[in-house]
């Protein structure tokens, strides 16, 4: 058996680092909305977990569940093995925290922002300097250390704010759509250092976004729709499930095409001129079968299903039983 | 300890002061404003006491409302950070958060006394402030005044959500504080109501303490309206109480995290 790390902890409310995070039936309620329904998690050390669903799912809400900052209407959860109602500073102690908006101070320049963040976890200053150091060298703003906040790009901003997050090198890091308005080549070195992190470091991470495609490299993802979890499983195997490919049809009048298909492939999930069927793995020539149906329709595609499909299907309301056990 | 934390909140208050020049001039004009224009306008009316009487009357007055707008905007600020997302980086830092409540005490009357000490020199050049001024109740003053206007504003802070209430704040709670109180004319005077209402504004006994200090016994017009002792018992009795249930009001932890800090327990 491998031995996972920090065990060299011994203070009597720790019990031990089988699980990073584990959540029982959380639930949040504000006045007559439910947030969060009943989730329930198991994450082991290590795991790059997902949590995945659209706007308002209840991802971020579950997110300042586990990270202390609010309070859950009940269940309960540990988090690095702490008791998040009763240790809540033991688990801020442990783990690091990227928000959907930056929390940078525009006053601030960017090594006082590191400095600030550092102090507020009693990092020594020499540490603390010195880890600034090379986090503002990897995120590539070393060249902006004395300049305001106020004035960083939004890339910049974001690199700043993960950079400040993991100055503590903490054990459990919560992304909260750390992507959120970035673009390429910036959400790419974000998604590189945090590959590093959980190579070098063994950090676990959990990630709550809704571009599922940054998801894909998770060992493990879960859907929320509604405050409530309604599947899990690992990417790969979950895309699997679903079919490999999809077929996509468009077009201003789909119903003859759909009718011809609907009994060899099953129900479809339609948007407007729009349709997607499951494509099961046996090969199938869809214009050949479809024969002049295809006259009325502008493309025919095959493509790879991927977790956005697994996710379309599942929050359908008719469809979504059978996809995710 | 918490010492590296509260010092972090503190010194980013000192930075953000320095780096706000409008509100660092503000801190400095308004009170002279005060000072000058309502000390010459008044001051005719009361020639009668002698040239410069009113004006040195005035002189505790300004002081402490240097201190109270000092203080409570450093305290108000926790307002913007909700906002701007960094009070997330300070709720999410592993202390207790009644910490954070009181590190932010200590920054509003770290910031105010540095104000209100660079006021006191100016007062201090021209011969507003003379020798005769008490060095021990005048400390006693300016730290009392910053504790009891730090906490209110925090007081405030705790149940203050968002930006658009700060207007309101300013005119239901700075205006009437400082007026209510014994900053521009004696307490005694006043109709009994208004006179009940001065009475329970905490302000009152910081402005009244540093009458003691600075106007000592041979007051010019009129001196302090209660006692040395009576005013730091209310200064003091305030900050604890308003400081207790800012830390209760603000504290995410179960209360229980509150009631271990007053055992002393880790």
């Amino acid at each position: 058996m491998v031995t996972s790390s920090a065990s060299d902890r011994s203070e009597a409310d720790y019990d031990g680092p089988a699980l990073a995070i584990r959540a029982e039936a959380l639930s949040k309620v504000y006045g007559r909305t439910t947030a969060l329904h009943e989730l329930s998690l198991e994450i082991p050390e290590g795991q790059f977990f997902g949590l995945l669903g659209p706007n308002g799912s209840g991802k971020t809400t579950a997110i300042h569940l586990l990270t202390t900052l609010i309070r859950p209407t009940s269940g309960q959860a540990r988090v690095a093995g702490y008791d998040i109602l009763r240790k809540g500073v033991a688990v801020r102690g442990e783990i690091g925290l990227v928000f959907q908006e930056p929390a940078l101070d525009p006053n601030l320049s960017v090594e006082e922002t590191l400095e600030f963040a550092g102090a507020l976890r009693s990092l020594p200053k020499q540490l603390c300097r010195q880890r600034s150091d090379e986090l503002l060298e990897l995120f590539e703003i070393g060249h902006k250390r004395a300049e305001r906040v106020a004035i960083l790009s939004g890339g910049m901003k974001r690199a700043l704010d993960l950079a400040r997050s993991v100055l503590h090198r903490p054990r459990i890091l919560f992304l909260d759509e750390p992507t959120l308005g970035l673009d390429l080549p910036n959400r790419r070195k974000i998604w590189d250092y945090i590959g590093r992190l959980r190579r070098e470091r063994g950090t676990t991470v959990l990630l709550s976004t809704h571009y599922l495609e940054e998801a894909e490299d998770c060992d493990r993802v879960s859907f929320l729709a509604n405050g409530k979890m309604i599947g899990s499983g690992r990417p790969y195997e979950l895309v699997a499930g679903l079919g490999n490919q999809i077929v996509e049809l468009e077009g201003e009048n789909l119903d003859r095409a759909l009718a011809l298909l609907s009994p060899r492939l099953g129900p479809c999930l339609r948007a407007g001129e729009r349709a997607l069927f499951r494509l099961p793995d046996e090969p199938l020539d869809v214009e050949g079968f479809l024969g002049e149906a295809v006259d009325g329709l502008r493309s025919v595609r095959k493509r790879r299903s991927t977790l956005s499909d697994v996710f379309l299907w599942a929050t359908h309301p008719d469809l979504g039983e059978d996809i995710l056990r | 300890m918490m010492l590296l934390p509260v010092w972090a909140v503190i010194r980013r208050d000192l930075v953000r002061m320095v780096r706000q020049r409008g509100r660092l001039l503000s801190a400095f004009v308004r009170p002279l404003i005060w000072f000058v224009v309502i000390g010459s306008g008044i001051g005719v009316l009361l020639e009668p006491a002698g040239p410069g009487a009113y004006h040195r009357y005035l002189v505790p007055g300004v002081v402490a409302m240097t201190i109270l707008f000092g203080s409570m905007l450093v305290a108000l600020s926790v307002v913007y950070d909700k906002e701007f997302g960094v009070m997330r980086l300070l709720i999410t830092a592993p202390l207790p958060h009644y910490w954070i409540v009181l590190a932010k005490i200590v920054s509003g009357v770290v910031t105010a006394l540095v104000q209100a000490g660079v006021l006191l020199l100016f007062f201090f050049i021209f011969g507003f402030v003379t020798e005769q001024t008490s060095v021990s109740l005048l400390l006693a003053g300016l730290v009392g005044t910053a504790l009891t206007c730090a906490t209110l504003g925090m007081l405030v802070a705790v149940w203050t959500s968002t930006l658009d209430n700060f207007a309101v704040v300013m005119n239901f709670v700075i205006f009437p504080v400082f007026f209510l109180s014994g900053a521009l004319y004696p307490v005694k005077g006043l109709p009994d109501a208004l006179r009940l209402v001065a009475m329970i504004n905490p302000f009152t006994y910081g402005v009244d303490l540093l009458k003691h200090a600075i106007l000592g016994v041979e007051a010019p017009i009129a001196g302090a309206d209660f006692g040395v002792a009576t005013d730091i018992a209310v200064l003091c009795g305030f900050t604890l109480l308003a400081g207790f249930i800012a830390c209760l009001r603000f504290s995410h932890e179960e209360r229980a995290g509150l009631h271990e800090f007053l055992r002393g327990r880790k």
